[in-house]
């Protein structure tokens, strides 16, 4: 799991003026660099006070650390807390709009670690922004994410005791023995062409704690595409769906029918952002979605 | 004089963004049995006019009949069946073999669903036999001599089993064997019933050969008529610019450009 | 008629491929058995709802671009023509993608919207390539084309860029072309689109022998040209449109399997074209057995499939004919 928390942390000492820069400003950038590197957080450097976060799960757990009065700006798309919707957005967190970002005067971004983002990244460091990328596709993200935010926004003693709060209940819920008549569950992200979410995403780890087996968990990656064949052969006790849609109209296609779950309806609906990605309300969403497949037992 | 083949009265056209009219109060009969030479320089709507007779394009102005009837009435199958025509010059967009080549002749009368019977196998053999071409029957038409592919294309005509035989510039790529074999056969094929009609620049092949003959300048007709009565020092030099001087052969005049040195 | 047999053999072996193969690892007797009616439902149902019907689907779509790529070969008079260079697929495209980003829902939204998206860029391309009163310039239907798959394209990449990433994902794969859709259902549609274009292009097939020379000479050889020209654009583009809207984009068919019939049958069309029907045909059907079980339980686009294929064939055939 280690390399899924910080892929790569840029640090640069923004140039208060290039007649400043100094040689002994370099060494310490390049000392900083080879600690960043080394993937531990630095001691120095002043907290951010500006931040602009490039996805909604970042601006979630942003709030969460109590930073959330540093946050300047955010993607169209977070919604969660609700406090976050008073932050300006800058539009899209792929494939940012560098300009728009830079706007808001940030003194430092942090974006989703995508290729697609490893162009606006660099232009923002050439603004002389500090940017640092994180992806959040795991449960055990969350705590690191918040520890690492905590850091770089000086509110360390706030995030650590989230963070460790969040791994203790985490940890307890996943010593839970499995129970031995787990429902099998498909999840299923896009009908034509056939998308199903596989173990590497958190929402398998969710539907996992809550008492039920992913029947794609042998699929290692967050999503693959197959057939429906296939998942007429796996033969999915029900069908989760995240969207909070209520009757998704491919149901009734006739090719569809050859899956028991969608020809008998039994699908498990639930809607919320705590089901798009992880945060540190995955184990309120842990009990709405073993709520919800109890119902549908019934 | 029998029957009319093509018939045109004050036919007029001109191409869209041209200067000047291509073809002008152009008035031509053709009748069965004939062989018309029509002749004349470059530009002077030679091609045009064909085209106008076999339907192909519109008059602006005037009439031309095919076989009694408006020409671009004609269903290009039932004309197909009657006239065979030899192009200036063709490329296939997709590699050939000589044989199906000229076996394109022969759907005009095919129906859709039709398969090749004997008839047209021997139509075909019989055509490329005629043309001088039945060596070349399994080689691939972009293999061929321009002259050997012209030779082709007027098998291909001939298969058809026309009533009428036209070429356009049919000796342009062709050695002198094959140019007066060409014109002997047309020749053989009008004394056996067939109508010819060939569009040509050599004044002088032409007039050895056929019954009429038509010179064209820059649009109408110059002169039509028999060789002997219509080839003149004074039309031909007006209409090719250049001086001539006459000599006669086979009956009919012959022109041979003077040289710049000599008039001088 | 060896290579008449071959064709059937190949054809036959294609479509019992896709129905003998698949993620659901099913032994040749239980899909017989299957077949039959016999067995456990889900099984049956796999059989008989799911793989027979996309097997022959993809069999139908395969042959229908195959046929449609000969056509608008023989009606540009160039070797390089398939469907998607003239722009009829890019209409279909951006339709469908239209249709995801504007979250249209409703079972058949996405094979609609891409067969008006098709329609419009048929009507357009048309347009610009009909000259002073009715000639159908084939220059034009060319370049045309090739102007109207640009902007298409153009604009499904400002769609997807202003959709939000799940649903960029998901245009890219449909684009991408697959037979997920499949059932009798689907199957019964594209056939009552297919089959009257497929049978007059057919009937068109000395016409088209006649078109390759030029428009002069086949006119004079008895070809009825602008009627003609008008009747294969138009034909060609409903079997484009019914393709796109059933199975997304899927390249390469069109253009190599005319090739390959040319190379080892010849042009003439009344062979040329069922010809290419059947190996367009076990091409795409084969192809698609390959997307489901190359990686499964993953799935590959069946447009990529016939990509890998296609090329390493298409320079294959390129030596032979060079030769």
């Amino acid at each position: 799991m280690e390399q899924r928390a910080i892929r790569r942390f840029n640090l640069r000492i923004r140039e208060v003026g290039r007649v400043f820069c100094s040689r002994p400003t370099s060494v310490t950038a390049l000392g900083v660099l080879a600690l960043a590197c080394a993937g531990s957080v630095p001691e120095r450097g002043a907290p951010h006070e500006r931040v602009v976060s490039l996805a909604p799960s970042i601006t979630e757990l942003l709030f969460s650390v109590g930073a959330g009065s540093a946050v300047v700006g955010r993607t169209r798309w977070a919604s969660d807390p609700p406090e976050a919707l008073a932050v300006p957005s800058v539009g899209d967190g792929l494939n940012p709009n560098v300009e728009a970002v830079a706007a808001r005067r940030p003194d430092l971004v942090i974006l989703y670690d995508s290729p697609a983002n490893a162009g606006p990244a660099a232009q923002l460091r050439q603004l002389g922004i500090e940017t640092a990328v994180f992806r959040m596709d795991r449960l055990d993200d969350v705590a690191r994410g918040a520890r690492l935010f905590g850091a770089l926004i000086g509110v360390s003693d706030v995030a650590e005791e989230v963070a460790a709060r969040f791994s203790a209940a985490l940890d307890s819920a996943r010593r839970v023995p499995r129970p031995t008549d787990r429902p099998r569950v498909l999840i299923l992200a896009w009908d034509q062409p056939p998308i199903v979410i596989g173990a590497g995403s958190f929402q398998s780890e969710l539907l996992d704690l809550a008492g039920a087996e992913n029947v794609f968990a042998d699929l290692a990656g967050p999503s693959g595409q197959v057939t429906i064949e296939i998942i007429a052969e796996r033969n999915p006790d029900f069908v989760l769906l995240t969207g909070g849609v209520s009757d998704p109209s491919w149901g009734s296609r006739p090719e569809w029918q050859a899956v028991p779950a969608v020809r008998q309806r039994r699908f498990v609906i639930v809607d919320g952002s705590e089901f798009s990605y992880p945060s540190l309300r995955a184990l309120t969403a842990v009990r709405r979605l073993r709520q919800a497949l109890a119902e549908a037992r019934e | 004089m029998g029957k009319l083949v093509f018939a045109t009265r004050d036919l007029t056209f001109q191409f869209a963004g041209a200067r000047t009219a291509t073809i002008r109060d152009v008035d031509l009969s053709i009748s069965r049995g004939e062989l018309v030479g029509i002749v004349g320089p470059n530009g002077s709507g030679k091609t045009t006019l064909l085209r106008l007779l076999l339907g192909t394009i519109v008059p602006d102005t005037g009439s031309v009949m095919a076989f009694g009837h408006p020409a671009s009435q004609w269903k290009r199958r039932d004309l197909a069946r009657r006239v065979g025509v030899v192009t200036q010059s063709e490329e296939p967009a997709f590699p050939l073999r000589v044989r199906q080549a000229v076996t394109l002749g022969r759907y005009a009368h095919l129906g859709p669903f039709e398969a090749l019977g004997a008839v047209d196998r021997d139509a075909v053999a019989a055509a490329l036999t005629r043309a001088d071409a039945i060596h070349l029957a399994d080689r691939w038409t972009a293999t061929l001599s321009g002259g050997e592919w012209q030779r082709v294309r007027v098998a291909r005509a001939l298969a058809q089993e026309p009533e009428v035989l036209v070429l356009d510039e049919p000796t342009a790529n062709l050695d002198l064997r094959h140019e007066m074999e060409l014109f002997e056969l047309v020749t053989d094929l009008v004394r056996h019933g067939m109508t010819g009609l060939i569009v040509s620049h050599h004044v002088n092949l032409v007039a050895r050969f056929v019954d009429r003959i038509v010179v064209m300048h820059e649009g109408r007709i110059a002169a039509a008529g028999q060789p002997n009565d219509v080839l003149t020092l004074e039309v031909l030099e007006r209409v090719f610019a250049w001086p001539l001087e006459i000599v006669r052969w086979d009956d009919v005049p012959q022109f041979v450009p003077k040289r710049k040195s000599s008039v001088r | 008629m060896i290579r008449w047999s071959a064709l059937g053999i190949a054809a036959f072996a294609a479509l019992a491929i896709g129905v003998l193969v698949g993620p659901a690892h099913l032994p040749p007797g239980t899909v017989w058995h299957a077949v039959l009616g016999r067995g456990d439902d889900v099984t049956v149902a796999i059989v008989r709802d799911l793989r027979i019907p996309r097997a022959v689907l993809a069999f139908s779509v395969g042959g229908s671009l195959a046929v449609t790529g000969a056509v608008l070969q023989a009606l540009v008079r160039n070797p390089l023509a398939d469907p998607y260079l003239l722009g009829l697929s890019g209409g279909a495209g951006l339709g469908a993608v239209g249709a995801i980003a504007l979250g249209l829902s409703g079972t058949w939204a996405l094979p609609a919207a891409a067969a008006f998206g098709a329609l419009g860029a048929i009507i357009l391309v048309y347009r610009l390539a009909i000259v002073a009163g009715a000639v159908l310039d084939t220059r034009i239907l060319l370049l045309g084309g090739v102007v109207v798959s640009a902007f298409t394209s153009a604009i499904v990449g400002a769609i997807m860029a202003l959709s939000p990433a799940e649903q960029l994902r998901n245009a890219l794969l449909w684009l991408l072309g697959g037979f997920d859709g499949a059932s009798w259902l689907t199957l019964t549609v594209f056939a009552a689109y297919a089959v009257f274009p497929l049978a007059l292009l057919y009937r068109a097939s000395r016409q088209l022998d006649l078109l390759s020379l030029g428009e002069e000479p086949a006119a004079y050889l008895g070809a009825d040209v602008e009627p003609l020209k008008r009747l294969l654009y138009v034909m060609a583009s409903v079997l484009t449109a019914a393709a796109v809207a059933v199975s997304g984009i899927i390249g390469f068919v069109g253009l190599v399997v005319p090739h390959a019939i040319r190379m080892l049958w010849g042009h003439t069309h009344r062979a040329l074209l069922p010809a290419a029907f059947l190996l367009g045909g076990s091409l795409l059907a084969g192809a698609d057995a390959l997307a489901r079980t190359v990686f499964a339980p993953l799935t590959l686009p069946v447009g990529v499939v016939t990509a890998v294929i296609g090329v390493p064939v298409f320079a294959v055939l390129v030596r032979r004919w060079a030769s």
